[in-house]
């Protein structure tokens, strides 16, 4: 790789470029993992006890981990909770990909993106607090249903996962329409002409042709949304209930209302290897390398 | 199995732009039947129509006796080859020809019996197991074919199939194809702009221009006796002589075309004299003779030659003016005509005039670009 950078941009642009790489690398991404790392690894102490002889090496901040039920059962939650949304987020997405890439017009496909960018650019918090308003016991959502017979009394939606929910499709839908979108855009009309023409209906159509083509785009966007979905504080800090707690918020609390980093550092780092962990199996399954999600 | 299909009054319109006139046609089962039309006149479209991917705006479509215009895409009893053959390159070869047959929920072992059958119908016996993505354009095209037939329509509708082809491989599946169809006794649709295409295969060709059929005949009618101007400048090559009728005479008619010498051809409709008409003569039907041969009428000089292999085209002057384009065969000997002619020396010429047609309008047919436009100002 040096070679072919010097070859093309000379000593001093090769340095320049590998130079900036390199503390990219090391400043921003290694030495802060390396402090969490070393953090999880060691006993919350007083600034005083730091270098002395209770600073060792220590696995205790992951066995608390296992031994609290609670926070057990949250951790499973989360990670069930997240599956849950990006399997919602794929199920509302991917018909409005395939409308975006296969149906509309340009024009239509145009202003049919616009619609979906515009809110996104409001700040994360605003647009949860604006689903808190719709889902608020006395607010629109409930007022509508009720106008419309549905519902005799109101629901309330902030107390369990619905609101959690919809909250995170709704936070998350463009890391999945957009993979999709791009997946499902590069699949030869002719194909799907192809498969009606040959007696197909449209269910065989999308299982045998349009999804098969466009998995290496379900793959990103389900991975895109699982990590964002697993690792969310605003959306259940917001729209959940205590009996809908995130596992993120439990990190937040060991960090910011415990003051213990440690801990704090060893539950984000079980966070993180599990749902890496995740990720390679779901990529096993789908036979998807990570050479397909680069595309 | 009944494979006729036939359009009744069917139009079809995009918005202001009318893409189809009213076409009324019957096409017979197990026919080798061509649309054959410059791109743009519609051809496509009507084979979308009958395939169910269009809806016609007016009309009724109808294959083996049934009326199709309710019947969605995936209910016909067509079957289509796409011009980019659109083989599903994620799936084997068996999967591509099998996909039919799945879909009609056939066994699995009856599906396997099947695509065997059709691939060593179109001679790729054994490569069943093969990704699409390992064959050659010949063999895509092939198992395109197999993929088609295995549903077993009663029509088979081809789009182009053979444009991404190299010339001899184009000219080799032209004689496949048409195997194929006598063989299966399936009723072939074919689209083309390819005249060589659709009069070597056809049994019937439709010409299409500017959403209306010119003219339905065998090949051999088509070319010999063109219906319109349209199909005479756009079937074959043609030098056309325009001017005004001076004498009709039962079949032949003769035309004052400002030449030194009055022109006739045979008419295929009634044309009284003083009307205007074009003369219509084929390269190779033009006679070549040396400039002391005065049994030949005209006189020109050769202004160009092209050789073409078993033809030398010759561009020739006439001495009145218009410039004509002039085939004759290439003798290997050099002891023919062709050794005598030489660019910028003259020439004499003659045509029969039981194999000239002469068809009414002295304007040239505006999409026909293959007319060698030689209008005498009249």
């Amino acid at each position: 790789m040096w070679q072919q950078l010097h070859n093309r941009f000379g000593l001093p642009l090769t340095m320049a470029i590998v130079g900036l790489l390199g503390v990219w690398l090391i400043l921003m991404v290694l030495l802060p993992q390396w402090q969490m790392i070393d953090y999880s690894f060691h006993p919350s102490l007083l600034p005083s006890e730091r270098g002395g002889e209770k600073d060792v090496w220590t696995l205790a901040n992951y066995v608390t981990f296992f031994h609290n039920d609670i926070h057990l059962a949250i951790f499973f939650k989360t990670i069930w909770s997240s599956v849950l949304v990006t399997a919602l987020t794929l199920v509302v997405s991917y018909p409005l990909a395939y409308y975006l890439a296969k149906v509309a017009t340009p024009g239509q496909a145009a202003l049919c993106l616009l619609l979906l960018i515009v809110p996104f650019w409001i700040n994360e918090i605003l647009r949860t607090f604006a689903w808190y308003i719709i889902f608020a016991f006395r607010g629109p959502l409930n007022e509508l249903l009720f106008a419309l017979g549905l519902i005799d009394r109101p629901i309330r939606f902030l107390n369990g996962d619905t609101g959690v929910l919809v909250g995170m499709v709704y936070a998350y839908i463009l890391f999945m329409v957009f993979p999709l979108y791009n997946a499902i855009e590069s699949l030869d009309g002719n194909q799907i002409r192809a498969a009606r023409d040959l007696g197909a209906g449209w269910l065989r159509t999308h299982r045998r042709i349009v999804i098969p083509h466009a998995k290496p785009g379900i793959a990103t966007g389900c991975i895109m949304t699982f990590m964002l979905a697993a690792g969310s504080y605003a959306v259940p800090a917001l729209l959940g209930s205590p009996g809908s707690r995130w596992f993120t918020q439990i990190i937040y609390n060991w960090f910011f209302e415990g003051g213990d980093w440690n801990q704090g550092a060893a539950y984000a780092f079980l966070l993180l290897a599990l749902c890496i962990l995740f990720v390679t199996l779901v990529m096993r399954i789908f036979k998807v390398g990570l050479g397909d999600i680069a595309k | 199995m009944d494979g006729r299909v036939s359009l009744d009054r069917v139009a079809m319109r995009f918005g202001d732009f009318t893409a189809i006139q009213p076409t009324s046609l019957e096409i017979q089962s197990g026919e080798f039947f061509s649309f054959l039309g410059p791109s743009g006149c519609g051809k496509t479209t009507l084979l979308n129509i009958i395939s169910g991917f269009l809806t016609p705006s007016e009309g009724k479509v109808s294959i083996g006796g049934e009326e199709m215009i309710r019947v969605p895409v995936n209910r016909r009893p067509t079957a289509m080859i796409f011009q980019n053959l659109a083989l599903f390159p994620l799936m084997s070869v068996y999967d591509n020809i099998e996909f039919g047959l799945e879909v009609r929920g056939v066994d699995r072992s009856a599906r396997r019996r099947k695509a065997d059958e059709l691939l060593e119908l179109v001679a790729l016996g054994g490569s069943g197991h093969k990704p699409v993505s390992e064959l050659s354009g010949g063999q895509k095209q092939r198992i395109a074919i197999a993929r088609a037939l295995a549903v077993e329509p009663r029509v088979l509708l081809l789009d182009e199939p053979l444009s991404a082809l190299d010339l001899k491989l184009r000219q080799h599946m032209r004689t496949e194809l048409k195997a194929i169809q006598r063989q299966t006794g399936i009723t072939f649709i074919y689209i083309t702009h390819d005249q060589g295409e659709a009069l070597t295969m056809s049994d019937r060709v439709a010409v299409m221009s500017a959403g209306r059929i010119e003219q339905i005949a065998d090949p051999m009618t088509l070319y010999r006796d063109p219906a319109t101007a349209f199909v005479a400048g756009f079937v074959g090559e043609n030098n056309r002589l325009a001017g005004h009728v001076t004498a009709a005479d039962g079949e032949l008619v003769t035309l004052d075309a400002g030449l030194a010498v009055a022109v006739s051809g045979r008419a295929r409709q009634p044309l009284a004299v003083g009307d205007s008409a074009s003369l219509y003569v084929r390269p190779e039907q033009w006679r070549v003779g040396t400039p002391d041969d005065l049994r030949l009428p005209f006189s020109g000089i050769v202004q160009a030659e092209h050789f073409e292999g078993a033809w030398l085209t010759l561009e020739v002057a006439l001495d009145s003016g218009p410039t004509l384009r002039v085939q004759v065969p290439h003798v290997v000997t050099g002891d023919g005509v062709d050794a005598q002619l030489r660019v910028g020396g003259s020439c004499r010429l003659d045509y029969s005039p039981r194999e000239a047609v002469v068809l009414p309008g002295a304007e040239p047919s505006p999409e026909a670009g293959e007319v060698a436009d030689v209008a005498a100002t009249a």
